[in-house]
């Protein structure tokens, strides 16, 4: 008989496939159930055009196949509760800093008119994760995955890359 | 779906075919643009907007398709002309004008986003919580569209003409936008949408205000006559609509 214990240190060794970061600190896992024979594995896209859901549902699938007994495993996506940055672990903030991605604060969630975001967005307030400077502009609000936007740092001329508060 | 009276089924699905069905276009013309928008961020920008309003497009379908229990991709690809209920702004080509695009782009997105605003007030949970969720994404969609508007209304004489030029051009598909879905009121009258007032007032409130600070004016008339929203739709929208079965025509149960 598995454990919960058991798929969640399998689910921890599955990498977003985007970013340099675990599924499970990146919050994406919302619930999981399980019997004798059969996992079922509820799961969060951070944006809803998200490319790499597929490649998570296969990795899930794979990885937890595995256990011992288990013959069914079973990948839902959903968006209610809404996945949000809040969710992302302290770890994950920190290994996704040391490769230049910055991510919003915890607690100071998006607010249901979405004007948060675009506040964020204009205001030169993000810190830089390279140098920790303010000094900072945006480059574009879409970047090279769904959940990101570019930016520039004008202290260290570094670009860098944020997770968009949703 | 049990908690839906039988009686309000139709009328939703039919509101909610409005949303899925501008977005799968939009996304679909937006998507000309990948690899020749005039920069590099544009380029990304527009292949995203595009992949996001296709993924938007794709959840309303899905829960369409928890309503009727018809397959997704068959609501998306295999209905005839007359039962799409897009307004045709969607379908109507820039000729790669980007000017064009934009105008299309920030006509349709801020009504998009307001009326996604309006469905987040459903009553029907389901409905509600999907339209929050994409409320949240296509907020960073206006952002950015809205900074291109302002962007080409300051930039120089000869940008601001050409923005005033597409503004122009697709005023009369934009007022389309706000055709009233048949069924509209009795979703009002069954207490699933709540009747928040003209949502046509509300997006040129909000598109007047942005044209105005970049020196633009949006001559855009409230909506007179039938159109996508009721099944009518023109030789443009057949065009795209023919695109975009190709696949599906050929083979149903062609994958990725």
């Amino acid at each position: 008989m598995v454990s919960n214990e058991d798929i969640f240190k399998i689910l921890g060794t599955i990498p977003d496939p985007e970013m340099p970061i675990s599924i499970t600190d990146l919050g994406l896992i919302e619930d999981v159930f399980y019997d004798d024979t059969t996992i079922r594995v509820t799961v969060l896209p951070t944006f809803i055009g998200c490319f790499a859901l597929p490649t998570i549902a296969k990795e899930i699938e794979q990885k937890l196949s595995a256990l011992e007994g288990i013959t069914s495993v079973e990948v839902n996506f959903i968006h209610d509760p809404p996945w949000s940055t809040d969710r992302i672990t302290n770890e994950g903030r920190a290994s996704l800093a040391q490769h230049g991605i910055s991510v919003p604060d915890s607690g100071a969630i998006c607010c249901q008119e979405g004007e948060t975001e675009v506040v964020e967005l204009r205001t030169s307030a993000i810190p830089c994760p390279w140098c920790q400077s303010r000094e900072t502009t945006i480059t574009s609000p879409f970047g090279p995955t769904r959940c990101k936007s570019i930016h520039f740092c004008n202290a260290c001329r570094q670009p860098f890359e944020r997770m968009k508060r949703v | 779906m049990s908690d839906l009276p039988e009686q309000l089924r139709l009328p939703l699905v039919n509101v909610l075919l409005c949303v899925a069905d501008d977005k799968l276009f939009l996304g679909h013309r937006n998507s000309d643009w990948t690899g020749i928008a005039p920069i590099l961020e544009a380029d990304i920008a527009f292949s995203s907007l595009a992949q996001d309003d296709i993924a938007h497009a794709s959840a309303f379908f899905e829960l369409i398709s928890s309503i009727t229990g018809q397959n997704p991709d068959q609501i998306a690809f295999g209905r005839t002309e007359n039962e799409y209920r897009c307004a045709d702004i969607v379908t109507k080509s820039d000729q790669f004008n980007w000017a064009a695009a934009i105008a299309r782009q920030f006509y349709c997105n801020i009504y998009d986003f307001l009326r996604l605003q309006r469905l987040s007030n459903a009553t029907w949970a389901p409905l509600a919580n999907l339209a929050k969720r994409i409320s949240a994404e296509q907020v960073i969609h206006v952002d950015h569209v809205s900074s291109w508007v302002d962007h080409l209304g300051k930039g120089n004489a000869d940008s601001k003409l050409r923005m005033q030029k597409a503004l122009d051009d697709y005023a009369p598909y934009a007022s389309m936008l706000s055709e009233a879905p048949d069924g509209i009121n009795v979703l009002f009258d069954g207490g699933i949408l709540i009747n928040e007032g003209c949502l046509f007032t509300a997006w040129k409130e909000y598109v007047n205000q942005i044209a105005e600070s970049a020196s633009l004016t949006i001559n855009v008339e409230p909506c007179s006559g039938i159109g996508g929203r009721n099944g009518k739709h023109d030789e443009d929208f057949t065009r795209s609509l023919a695109e975009l079965q190709e696949v599906f025509s050929t083979d149903p149960t062609a994958a990725w």
